[in-house]
């Protein structure tokens, strides 16, 4: 198999699974964001961001600390947006408050950790999940450990340079580009009925 | 900081897990808090996997709760026993390499300053004995040498803990422990008197047997190195691991030492004197 | 000080006007910091290297570097420049030779905390027997800590290297170390001409809230966190996580790839690529390459070049398709062990094309005729 034939799929891919920009998967250009792997404009990104989100089972949003703590300005409105489209989306929302390796253990009911993020989705059966607000790599940490112990898809909304390691991963994320999102997702949702 | 780091947003405030409620509504942070209140408010350091009866987990609680302003401290630690607890404290922690704790602290310390300016953000070396006294010793001098505006606290257990039980410079003379199978052959490395002649501004000998002296040391310590220079608290963490003796003993072997060979000590320069009384 | 205008980096790079300096390797290097906004730098002497940062501290004296000063050993100062970095600043260093290897645990601890800071490595050799002259030995230590490794030929990809490598590092889906390796006296201590951009414009500052993991100020999120976290238990948790905070970091490194195309204009420069013979190296060697491949050229036997310029990450698919066209590759060296053949041998698919030399180390210089001989042996 060359590097480029390399998918970034569902798992359970396997023991320790690489990371996908070792295997050929490049982060996509402003604009632009990346589906299993490939490159694709932005839009249709979020297109498929919505189907995955309406036809799941168990969808969950992990905002992380950036959007959980109103630290900034414009923090409080990405919440907000962010909480709308959970709710468009008939998804569940469980915080990943820090990154430490919590002591003695996470309560995975209610929340989620960067180095065993698989506790969380094996525990509470989530089959689509939502990262946001999640520094790059800790992100990048969860998402390889996802894809490989569990078989949730995983989508990612960055603000910075996007996630290989995601299933689907859009860059430079801010609050239109979250209306947009939920938008496309409302009017699916009614596109369906 | 500003309060915001601590404030959730609303629409996600009620989804913080218990611990955060608490840091938010009865954290230390923005309130003075010390030793004596502890009961009283959340402290940043609560589960931890120490063994029972651990002095270093004791040591490592009291300078947390004697920080004068936890919402502008950052800990710097190195890997050893120490660093257990500390990896769940709710301020900004880190360790690099094992040893050079205060090289890190000289580094980010200037930063903050030439970052903030007007402000005062503490970085505290919160290490073990040997962290200090053995691999990281030429570190900590140097750091003092250079008058860094850094505080330095020793959780002194007498031994490498972490590592099963060997001999550090700071064990006593003559124990027996794990790379001293014949006993120790030569005295404690007089951290405390070095700090003295070393630029310390400051310098306080203390066990966790008087823990409202560990809280009024690790206090004035991290005041002063605000302004005036270095400090040095050497606190005396017995383990009852190593050290072999019952877990419910600790504070009888540091009381016992307190009589003996580790006997209260408070060393302060005429500068850092008037310091104090000017901002109490 | 003069004042100094932030402008684009690429405005600085490639659009501003250059004046032509005569200067040294170690001249070059203050002259890319004085352009590069550093917020601090911190120094510890060892030849070759000393008078670099001898440079960059007359940097600060002037105005141009808000914290400078001379730590206690190597080992401390790359402690120093952690935290600082931690800080969320713009940092810079330099050392070399056996300095490399005191301070040789922070390297892999700044790739695994994700710091972004840029050291200069003014290489020789390594004891013992004890010696102070120019030697690649050490990078031979560096390729796996998880740096990226630039390796320049001349004084102005000394100061083009370092200048860019701030940029490369500071990207939010890299974010790692970059060592600039450079041949210790052969470019640090000898003069050459230098195309420079004016005095008066810099590089943007450093962000360290794009960085990807939090910066320790106690201002931002998450202000309860571990910024150098152990997972160190026992249990299979640790160390899948462990092994994916390793990956990672090897990922962060490929991702460089595209920025070293845009700022370097590529991992490697070939000259003749489509030659029979081909010489494939870094640093100075790549310039006795270039005197030796024209002395070939002149007696009409058929020679490329490759110059190596980005060591971590290492240019596999290149060098892997220059070699597949090539009937042999030869390795020229200022080391001993030849870690330069090892890697690409490493990647090419017949390895008995690789000629593992000429070699030589100790300070000795390069005669390029040991080179023509190779090359002659190779074309029989």
């Amino acid at each position: 198999m060359s590097l480029t034939d390399y998918r970034v799929l569902a798992g359970p891919e396997g023991y320790l699974p690489p990371a996908a920009a070792t295997q050929g998967i490049t982060l996509p250009e402003k604009g632009g964001a990346l589906v299993e792997g490939k490159v694709v404009l932005g839009t249709y990104a979020m297109e498929q961001i919505a189907e995955k989100l309406l036809n799941a089972k168990n969808p969950v949003f992990f905002p992380g600390p950036l959007l959980l703590w109103a630290w900034k300005e414009g923090v409080a409105e990405k919440a907000k947006a962010l909480k709308e489209m959970a709710e468009a989306a008939g998804a569940k929302i469980i915080p990943m408050p820090d990154y430490r390796p919590k002591y003695p253990m996470i309560n995975p009911d209610i929340e989620i950790n960067p180095n065993h993020p698989n506790l969380t989705i094996w525990h509470n059966k989530i089959d689509v999940c939502v990262f946001a607000g999640v520094h790059c790599h800790y992100a990048n940490v969860a998402l390889k450990i996802i894809r490989g112990g569990t078989d949730c898809y995983t989508i990612a909304l960055c603000g910075e340079a996007g996630h290989e390691d995601a299933m689907i991963s859009l860059r430079d994320v801010g609050l239109s580009e979250l209306q947009q999102l939920t938008e496309i997702i409302k009017q699916k949702k009614e596109g369906a009925k | 900081m500003s309060n915001k780091i601590i404030t959730p947003v609303e629409e996600f405030a009620h989804l913080l897990p218990q611990e955060y409620k608490d840091l938010v509504a009865k954290g230390p942070f923005f309130e003075s808090k010390g030793v004596e209140d502890l009961g009283t408010f959340k402290e940043i350091i609560e589960e931890h996997p120490h063994c029972a009866g651990c002095g270093v987990a004791l040591g490592v609680r009291l300078a947390s709760a004697a920080l004068p302003a936890p919402e502008d401290t950052l800990i710097i630690g190195t890997p050893g026993c120490s660093f257990f607890g500390l990896a769940q404290t709710a301020v900004n922690y880190a360790t690099s390499a094992f040893g050079n704790q205060n090289a890190v602290a000289s580094g980010l310390k200037r930063m903050l300053q030439v970052r903030y300016p007007d402000r005062h953000k503490d970085v505290v070396v919160l290490v073990g004995d040997g962290g200090i006294a053995d691999i990281g010793l030429d570190l900590t001098l140097h750091s003092w040498f250079r008058r860094e505006k850094i505080t330095t606290i020793m959780v002194d257990n007498e031994v490498y803990g972490n590592t099963g039980g060997q001999e550090s410079g700071m064990s006593s003379q003559g124990k027996i422990l794990n790379m001293a199978p014949t006993g120790k052959k030569f005295p404690k490395v007089p951290v405390f008197e070095i700090a003295k002649i070393s630029g310390c501004v400051y310098a306080v000998r203390v066990t966790v047997a008087s823990p409202r002296k560990v809280g009024q040391a690790v206090r004035n310590a991290i005041i002063l190195a605000r302004e005036v220079g270095p400090t040095y608290v050497q606190i005396y963490t017995p383990c009852p691991t190593n050290l072999k003796f019952p877990p419910d003993q600790t504070i009888k072997v540091a009381r016992d030492a307190e009589k003996d060979y580790y006997a209260y000590e408070e060393f302060i320069t005429p500068e850092a004197e008037e310091y104090l009384k000017k901002s109490r | 000080m003069i004042e100094q205008t932030v402008v684009d980096p690429r405005h600085l790079f490639f659009d501003a006007p250059k004046e032509t300096e005569f200067i040294t390797g170690s001249e070059a290097v203050r002259e890319a910091i004085r352009r590069a906004n550093v917020d601090m730098a911190i120094s510890y002497p060892i030849t070759p290297q000393s008078e670099s940062m001898h440079l960059v501290g007359d940097l600060f004296a002037e105005g141009y570097i808000k914290e400078y000063f001379r730590g206690e050993n190597e080992f401390a100062v790359m402690s120093s420049v952690a935290g600082a970095a931690m800080g969320g600043v713009r940092v810079f260093t330099a050392t070399g030779g056996p300095g490399t290897l005191r301070a040789f645990e922070n390297f892999s601890t700044w790739a695994g905390a994700r710091l972004p800071i840029v050291c200069a490595f003014m290489t020789r050799g390594v004891n013992s027997p004890l010696t102070i002259q120019p030697d690649t030995i050490e990078m031979a230590s560096m390729l796996d800590t998880g740096i990226m490794m630039l390796h320049a030929e001349t004084a102005q990809d000394l100061h083009d290297m370092i200048l860019r490598a701030f940029m490369i590092a500071e990207k939010t889906d890299v974010h790692i170390p970059v060592g600039v390796f450079v041949d210790g006296f052969f470019v640090t201590h000898t003069r050459d001409k230098v195309d420079i951009a004016p005095k008066n414009i810099k590089l943007p500052p450093y962000n360290p809230y794009s960085a990807p993991v939090p910066v320790m100020d106690m201002e931002n999120v998450p202000f309860r966190q571990m910024r150098d976290p152990f997972v160190m238990k026992s249990n299979f948790i640790s160390y899948a996580a462990h092994a994916s905070w390793q990956q990672e970091v090897l990922a962060a490194a490929e991702r460089s790839r595209k920025y070293i195309d845009q700022y370097l204009g590529g991992l490697i420069e070939t000259e003749n690529q489509d030659a029979e013979i081909m010489l494939v190296t870094s640093g100075t060697a790549v310039s006795q390459s270039r005197e030796a491949m024209a002395m070939a050229r002149a007696e009409g036997l058929n020679v490329g070049l490759v110059k190596i310029k980005s060591i971590r990450p290492f240019p596999e698919e290149e060098i892997k398709k220059i070699a597949r066209n090539a009937k042999a590759v030869i390795v020229p060296e200022f080391n001993r062990v030849g870690w330069l053949a090892r890697e690409i041998k490493s990647v090419v698919e017949d390895t008995t094309k690789v000629v593992a030399g000429p070699r030589v180390f100790g300070g000795m210089t390069m005669p390029p005729e040991l080179i023509l001989d190779e090359i002659r042996r190779c074309s029989v």
